[in-house]
């Protein structure tokens, strides 16, 4: 099958995924208690207020009507007016994609910085002190919640050795790097565990592959080989972990981003779920669903071109 | 230890009376929020963090006096009322200019009453109630009412009788007036206000400037006009413990909305000057008062017996220490703060007693083990702390307190519904009189007596004759019986009242938040 | 492979004593043993009740009468560390093990039988993975209230899609192997061979993501428990232990600090397991 008719097909299959993503949230938003109404009007309010305002945001109309007009906006392009925020939502997401984006790139290549050396140090001395310390310290940050870590960091690197800003985002490119590498190297540490431990496991394996063990005993220079196979199959392996795993690292901005005061995409979602702002959370939705789709893709095409093992089907 | 200051007009006073010198000029003042701005409107303002900035962009006619028992001068020079009660009469200041230098009309006023007073536009017209029209000849204003009405004319000292510029909507684009008012604000430029400042920057749920409107009429004592700031820079930091770090580290120069566990220690802070100004609000815990739960059972809580021994048997005192770190009071008035008008001070109001709220209690025959469910905000600490107090309190009265935690909008919609037992609550007043108070917590129309269902027909007709009662002393006395009524019939946990905690750096002076929680920059300085 | 019709560890006892001279493994079994303990019998270990408020010696410094100190209403911090491994160990278990059996069921039926239903299990897997998790989660607490068995169910509807893949992925990779097809040449009926044949052989994988899974279940279920969306009150849970003391981390450093490293020992305990787990489970030619 040519790379062309496969996206082709991946993105045909997307059509039911959307669907089925627009009808749980749909649905799910509906459920919530609480009225947007009445988060939009306050506590205050009076009941023929409340009405008004229903009737208003269209919440009056039957559910399957509701859906349609979700659904055929949506289509249209047009994601709503957010509730909170009194402007279209796509404007919002507009202003708040390119942070969210910006921490989740910076904390993957944080994280790639900091475990791929150590992955290759570990899987090298396998068994001895260096591998045992690397991955102890690795699960400790695996296990560590990332409120508690982002508050720890605030305090002492920032508030008091004030090595870093608590907060702000910057306007620069390389005011951003440094706001935001608080937050980033918080959920970078957790990432990191994760690829740490799969890096090491893919080396080890290459290591121990018949083919490495015949280069080695012909008398390969060690360089070569790592250089050779082991770093093609760790980049594979990197690659389809990181594309699995980038909607928790989106959705794990949502804490991040509130502790660090990021106005990205994750905290404006909890502001919408507690102002049941619907078109907000449901546009939020669509764009991460779109996101980690389009990544899930990307990673598939990366991973057919690195690997001639494996096929597109 | 703290420095509350339990009368506001020390205060204002000291700031008003304090610049001998020459003011310091110039300046951004950075403060971090807990909330941010989404629609800086005096009608379409109805969250706190909008409602307490309009001030700073928009004046109104009148002003409140520092101790918010009466009102100044504002736009208006002069203000009288006719004999019959039934029309006011305002002068316009000379020669006073919105931000962009364009000047302040009699046109603009009309504009901005009709526009308040339009229940179609703002949710806040039903307190503009009593007006029949507003006409303007010239630089007079005259406000022609329906009934007489003692509320006036505090109401033209209220955030939305707030004067909008007529040509600004004009020119807006958009369909509606509320999508006038969010194109002008979204635009962030001069010309829609005449307070001290005007919007001149917007990042929506993100950061917001304040810049000075070089055409504001009030002067300083330096003799030049106000503000002393050549602007304000907000930041919207929502996590308390990241605010006072952002504080700390030096990153911003005020924070609002500190943690009352954390005053003790930045007071301590030499860098830091910890600030608790008095204020108007109450927290306290609607207690449903129907005779059947919302799922049909009974409910114990409709025995007035009940809710007085849940009073008796609250350790006010030990709940301020534990929440509040000491840094509030037991409410001393059923309906509202203590710096409210005609205030009762029936202090100590159901001071702790354990016998008598035994007695009470088995006197309405409660069963041993009855089950009450505290609906509490999911995620505040003050909360789960008052929880876990009320539960160890009222275990000796039988009562099995457990915890329901929710987040906002579910607990607005319980209050709406009644499906709740008790559940916690705040009030800050918008208004500098106590019919919008009273009317909350205790007139069943307004919304079933803060959605307790609590029913009182002489409540209801004294609250009614107060809306049209113009000699003070009589309405005063209405108030008082209002208020001995309502503490005998306890559709509340009676709390307390606490102030507004403000963190400021050592280099800003004279930034006050009012009682009714009114952020003011206006004679705000800052030292770099 | 060899003949694997039944689990490669009960036929080689002597991987269980290689497998238990590895020092992770041992101190993984060592820190869930004592936390399984503490979570049976935390009134045995605690040295006061967790929940006695004693308003004049609130937010003390630990001390020989409370060697983690006290919290904001003077409860001996040490015995809520400590009840709050009754909470969080019970999390670790009923938030993953529904999704665990749903997963595995529905993962080995799509695998076996594949057709139509695996379409659709690949769309249902598309719109779960795709949507933000934590979102999903908080969504579905909110739904239905907050509290523990909410929040069992809330990540029970997300959790059983990540089982489902795994064991779709293995029985489909085992399907391959000749002990099947034998299977099917041999008449078995589909559900001995899905459940006596293949099911134990595909498991492996899961059993070594359940650790890791369990793990996450506390951490997560910390979060909602920091957010007030978990354990209620005045239940100490490790998640809400921290968001109490988060404002004092400068102050009093103990109040947030003794549940962070319970959370963090906990989820070591469970990775070492996990890691330990892999190395014994892991069918070797």
């Amino acid at each position: 099958m040519s790379s062309l008719t496969y996206i082709l097909k991946r993105l045909l299959l997307m059509i039911p995924t959307f669907f089925l993503v627009m009808v749980i949230i749909f649905l799910l938003v509906r459920l919530l208690p609480g009225d947007p109404a009445i988060a939009m009007a306050g506590d205050r309010a009076s009941d023929a207020d409340i009405a008004a305002i229903r009737e208003r945001l269209g919440l009056t109309e039957p559910m399957l009507v509701q859906f349609w007009l979700f659904l055929s906006n949506t289509l249209h392009g047009d994601l709503g007016r957010s509730i909170l925020m009194r402007t279209d939502v796509i404007d919002v997401i507009a202003d708040r994609l390119p942070i969210t984006v910006f921490l989740t790139l910076y904390s993957v290549v944080l994280s790639l910085l900091i475990a791929g050396p150590l992955a290759f140090v570990a899987a090298l001395n396998r068994g001895r002190w260096p591998d045992a310390v690397i991955r102890t310290v690795f699960q400790i940050g695996l296990s560590m919640p990332v409120f508690y870590i982002g508050l720890v960091l605030l305090t002492f690197l920032a508030a008091q050795l004030r090595l870093f800003p608590v907060g702000g985002y910057g306007d620069t490119f390389g005011e951003r790097l440094y706001h935001l590498f608080l937050p980033s190297i918080t959920v970078a540490l957790y990432t990191s565990a994760i690829i740490m431990r799969n890096l090491r496991s893919a080396i080890i394996e290459v290591l121990d592959a018949e083919y490495v063990q015949f280069a080695r005993a012909k008398g390969l220079p060690a360089r070569l080989i790592l250089g050779r196979h082991v770093l093609r199959n760790a980049l594979i392996s990197t690659v389809t972990l990181l594309g699995l795993s980038i909607g928790n690292l989106m959705s794990g901005t949502l804490v991040t981003e509130t502790v660090f005061a990021v106005p990205g995409m994750g905290r404006l979602m909890l502001e919408a779920i507690f102002a049941r702002d619907y078109p907000l959370i449901q546009g939020l939705t669509l764009t991460f669903a779109v996101l980690v789709s389009l990544v899930f893709l990307l990673t598939d095409l990366f991973q057919s071109r690195l690997d001639p093992r494996m096929r597109l089907q | 230890m703290m420095k509350l200051r339990t009368v506001l007009g020390v205060t204002v006073a000291a700031t008003l009376a304090m610049p001998v010198f020459a003011q310091e000029r110039g300046g951004t003042l950075n403060f971090a929020r807990y909330d941010g701005s989404r629609l800086i409107d005096p009608i379409y303002a109805d969250r706190n963090p909008d409602i307490w900035m309009v001030g700073s962009l928009f004046d109104t006619l009148l002003r409140g006096s520092p101790d918010g028992n009466s009102v100044e001068p504002g736009l208006a020079e002069s203000h009288s009322v006719s004999d019959d009660g039934k029309s006011v009469t305002l002068t316009l200041r000379e020669g006073i200019k919105f931000a962009d230098g364009s000047p302040v009309t009699g046109e603009d006023v009309v504009f901005s009453l009709d526009r308040a007073r339009n229940p179609d536009l703002s949710p806040w017209a039903g307190l503009l109630g009593s007006i029949s029209g507003v006409t303007a000849d010239g630089n007079t204003i005259t406000i022609a009412l329906n009934d007489p009405d003692p509320t006036i004319l505090s109401m033209l000292a209220t955030f939305n009788t707030a004067i909008v510029s007529k040509a600004a909507f004009e020119a807006a684009s958009g369909e509606t007036d509320q999508d006038k008012s969010a194109a002008i604000f979204a635009a962030a430029a001069a010309g829609v206000g005449s307070g001290p400042f005007y919007l001149c920057g917007f990042e929506q749920g993100a950061s917001m400037d304040f810049c000075a409107n070089e055409h504001y009429w009030r002067m300083g004592s330096d003799g030049k006009p106000l503000p002393y700031l050549e602007g304000v820079h907000f930041e919207i930091v929502p996590d308390d413990a990241t605010r006072i770090l952002r504080l700390q580290a030096g990153e911003v120069d005020a924070a609002e909305f500190i943690p009352f566990s954390r005053v003790a220690e930045l007071e301590a802070d030499p860098n830091i000057s910890m600030q608790l100004y008095p204020s108007t609000r109450i927290i306290y815990s609607p207690i449903n008062t129907r005779e059947t739960r919302a799922d049909g059972s009974p409910n114990p809580l409709a025995d007035a017996r009940v809710r007085q021994a849940l009073n008796y048997g609250t350790n006010k005192d030990a709940l301020i220490g534990v929440v509040l770190h000491g840094a509030g009071q037991p409410m001393s008035s059923p309906l509202m703060a203590k710096a409210t008008q005609y205030a009762a001070d029936l202090s100590p109001l159901y001071t702790y007693d354990m016998d008598k709220a035994k007695t009470l209690i088995s006197e309405a025959g409660v069963e041993p083990g009855t089950q009450v469910t505290l609906t509490t905000l999911a995620g505040s600490a003050d909360d789960a702390t008052i929880f876990a107090a009320l539960q160890q309190m009222w275990a000796p009265l039988g009562i099995d307190l457990v915890v329901e935690q929710v987040d906002g909008a579910t607990r607005g919609a319980k209050n709406r519904s009644g499906e709740f037992d008790i559940h916690t609550y705040g009030w800050v007043n918008d208004v500098n009189d106590p019919s919008q108070v009273v009317g909350w917590l205790g007139y069943t129309p307004t919304a079933k007596a803060v959605g307790t269902g609590w029913e009182n027909a002489e409540f209801n007709t004294l609250f009614e004759e107060a809306a049209n009662e113009m000699d003070p002393a009589a309405r005063e006395a209405k108030f008082a019986r209002m208020q001995e009524l309502y503490a005998e019939a306890a559709p509340l946990l009676f709390m307390y009242e606490t102030p507004f905690a403000v963190a400021l750096g050592n280099a800003v002076e004279g930034y006050v938040q009012t009682p009714l929680g009114n952020n003011i920059f206006d004679e705000a300085t800052i030292s770099r | 492979m060899s003949d694997a019709t039944y689990n490669p560890v009960a036929q080689n006892p002597s991987k269980w004593r290689q497998a238990l001279r590895k020092p992770g493994f041992v101190a993984g079994l060592m820190i869930i043993g004592f936390s399984i303990l503490l979570a049976v019998f935390p009134g045995a270990f605690a040295p006061y009740d967790p929940n006695a408020i004693d308003y004049l010696a609130v937010r003390q410094p630990p001390s020989w009468a409370h060697p983690f100190g006290t919290d904001l209403l003077g409860r001996d911090s040490l015995s809520r560390v400590i009840w709050a491994y009754q909470v969080n160990m019970q999390m670790a278990v009923f938030a993953t093990v529904f999704a665990l059996l749903i997963g595995v069921v529905i993962g080995a039926l799509v695998g076996y039988y594949r057709g139509i239903a695996d379409l659709i299990f690949g769309r249902v897997v598309d719109a779960v993975i795709t949507f933000p998790f934590l979102v999903l989660v908080i969504a579905v607490v909110a739904v239905l209230g907050p509290g523990l068995i909410n929040m069992y169910i809330a990540i029970t509807v997300v959790g059983w899609v990540y089982y489902a893949r795994l064991m779709r992925a293995e029985v489909i990779a085992q399907m391959g192997n000749d002990y099947a097809a034998a299977g099917i040449v041999m008449g078995y009926s589909d559900r001995r061979i899905i459940f006596r044949h293949l099911l134990p052989n595909a498991i492996t994988p899961v059993i070594v993501y359940w650790m890791t899974d369990m793990a996450l279940a506390i951490l997560l279920g910390s979060s909602l428990g920091y957010l007030g969306l978990g354990a209620q009150p005045p239940q100490a849970e490790w998640g809400v232990l921290i968001a109490e003391g988060r404002n004092f981390i400068s102050t009093a450093w103990w109040l947030s600090l003794m549940p962070g490293i319970a959370i963090v020992l906990t989820g070591l305990g469970f990775s070492l397991l996990g890691d330990g787990l892999a190395d014994l489970l892991r069918p070797r030619g």
